[in-house]
């Protein structure tokens, strides 16, 4: 009964641990949300995404599963597929670098408020879904290269 | 500049009281988990079982733990996990960055999936991109 008891109290005191932080954080976001602050980032990052063949349509799942999780990317990539707003490709590119950043401000500030330096969470994590998605991009061209070759050769 | 309305601040206190609550029933259940596994005897074999793979990444065997409920469950439970053991900070920030690569894989590979990327795509490139900064972290930081 001690043990659960125990391990009950150190349950509480990680909860408060990242609760303290958790809810000015959501107002903060929710702030920055209401201000469109988040065109404007996307906006800002228009060019590194352009780099990895993301048009400004295609960022915009990025940018918000960054910023507010996979779920919410993921219904804004849904939509953009639905709506014809991003090709197969770009969808390729969107998943990876989701699947590997995103909730960032979320998760990063689980793990600092347990004592992880911020940049070892951040930095990482972003360089290297850049990275990969840079991959995919090159990949996607690489192969739809042949492919457009073969329909001048018909024409 | 910046517009601060009523109402930003009651659902930004909302969406905060929800995480929290959210948090609560995943951290709470796993440090009674852990602290169970601790008494038992338990945590020691799994310890035991995991320590030589776990020293590829600069960890100990008791870290095992913490990966699994990552991976499996999720962030916040691996945080419970963190709280009822007693690692060093490096170990931690080990754990950290292998996580926030990949966790609650159970429910974000479906998400991911429904966004368009194969299931077993998205597994490796997120398992590749955890073990690959363990293994990197593992020799950097020890």
């Amino acid at each position: 009964m001690t043990v659960l008891w125990e391990g009950f109290l150190q349950g509480l005191q990680g909860v408060w641990t990242v609760a303290r932080v958790v809810i000015p954080l959501m107002i903060i976001l929710e702030i920055a949300q209401g201000n469109g602050l988040l065109q404007k980032l996307n906006r800002l990052l228009a060019r590194p995404f352009r780099a990895i063949g993301l048009g400004e349509e295609g960022a915009f799942p990025v940018v918000v599963a960054m910023v507010f999780g996979l779920t919410f990317g993921s219904g804004v990539i849904l939509n953009h597929v639905r709506e014809g707003k991003v090709s197969p490709e770009e969808t390729k590119v969107i998943g990876t670098f989701m699947a590997l950043a995103h909730a960032l401000i979320e998760d990063t500030i689980i793990f600092m408020s347990l004592g992880a330096p911020l940049l070892l969470l951040i930095l990482p994590r972003v360089m290297v879904a850049y990275l990969m998605a840079y991959l995919v991009n090159r990949r996607n061209q690489h192969l739809s290269l042949p492919e457009g070759h073969h329909i001048q050769g018909i024409n | 500049m910046l517009e601060v309305s009523r109402e930003m601040l009651a659902k930004g206190t909302r969406a905060g009281l929800k995480t929290t609550w959210e948090l609560a029933k995943v951290v709470v259940p796993t440090a009674m988990l852990v602290a169970v596994f601790k008494a038992s005897g338990l945590l020691g074999s799994i310890t035991d079982f995991f320590a030589p793979y776990m020293g590829l990444f600069g960890l100990s065997g008791e870290a095992a733990v913490v990966l699994f409920s990552g991976y499996l469950v999720n962030l916040y439970a691996a945080a419970g996990s963190i709280m009822a053991l007693s690692l060093a900070p490096k170990e931690i920030a080990i754990l950290a960055v292998m996580l926030t690569f990949a966790h609650s894989l159970l429910v974000e590979l479906p998400i991911s999936r429904k966004a368009g990327s194969p299931l077993g795509y998205v597994l490796i490139v997120r398992m590749g991109c955890s073990l690959g900064a363990g293994l990197l972290l593992g020799v950097i930081l020890s």
